[in-house]
């Protein structure tokens, strides 16, 4: 009773969120690709980048929006897409490596 | 029934050759392929320490770097996957020519110093690679009998291709100095 009275006041509890549903998506960094290639998401949503090869990999836009400098062997890094557009991106380490993210 | 004799590293200066030719003594058993993988990203890691220290320009020194990390991290997955399989890595003609093919281009870069170094190294690096896809392709992966040291060569074999292109791109940018 105590829990709902606060929230009543705060007007927490009883106000649904404005906030536009948002995704969270995996990329899979596996011998040497990014998987998938492209990845399609929305304004909001968020990308993690799992680095499943026995090496570091990274995720760098060619633009610059973004870097996740090295990710290690079996570690993650996340991103919020915040704004629209087509980002080529690459691995730093790794000049066949490639991938592509659409934001929408 | 195809016999074969598999020669990889058949080392001539600083070039390496492939070759395969038919009769002798049969195709490499699945601990003489993991001594080979073992022993051919050994003999890369060793060669990319070497260049670590004495290369002369940034791009090879990186790219040197890039050998040690990526052949050492690949390593640990080949002997930790040759482990789990009970497979203990066997010498063959193969490991053993890869393994002399691999002191002598060292003795070779040891001697240089500079831009001829860096030539030699990358150039070295650039037939190496190429040679290692070739017997994946034509040796190691045909032969291999169990799937999981089957699938190790295949996640070896885009790696192998990576650091050809790299080398290559290096080349290119030295000879165009």
């Amino acid at each position: 009773m105590a829990l709902l009275a606060t929230a009543s006041l705060t007007g927490r509890a009883a106000q649904p969120s404005n906030a536009t549903h948002t995704h969270a998506h995996k990329v899979i960094i596996e011998d040497m690709r990014f998987n998938p290639q492209t990845l399609v998401v929305h304004r909001g949503d968020r990308i993690t980048w799992i680095n499943r090869d026995p090496f570091p990999h990274t995720a760098t836009a060619t633009n610059g929006s973004f870097d996740s400098h090295p990710i290690a062997p079996d570690g993650s890094w996340t991103y919020v897409a915040r704004k629209a557009g087509e980002y080529d991106y690459k691995c730093t380490f790794h000049v066949t490596m490639k991938g592509k993210v659409e934001v929408r | 029934m195809r016999r074969a004799v598999y020669l990889l590293g058949a080392v001539l200066g600083s070039s390496i050759a492939l070759a395969w030719a038919q009769g002798g003594s049969g195709a490499p058993t699945d601990p003489q392929i993991a001594a080979i993988v073992v022993t051919a990203d050994q003999v890369d890691i060793d060669a990319g320490k070497l260049a670590e220290r004495k290369a002369h320009s940034s791009d090879v020194k990186a790219f040197a770097k890039r050998m040690v990390t990526d052949h050492s991290g690949f390593n640990e997955a080949a002997v930790s996957l040759a482990h789990k399989l009970h497979l203990t890595p066997e010498s063959s003609p193969t490991s053993e020519s890869l393994k002399q093919g691999g002191e002598q281009n060292l003795a070779a870069l040891r001697k240089l110093r500079g831009k001829a170094f860096d030539k030699a190294y990358v150039d070295h690096e650039v037939a190496y690679h190429q040679a290692v896809i070739d017997a994946v392709d034509k040796v190691l992966l045909p032969s291999a009998h169990n799937p999981q040291l089957k699938a190790l060569l295949m996640k070896a074999r885009p790696v192998f291709v990576d650091h050809l292109e790299h080398a290559k791109m290096i080349r290119s940018s030295l000879g165009a100095q």
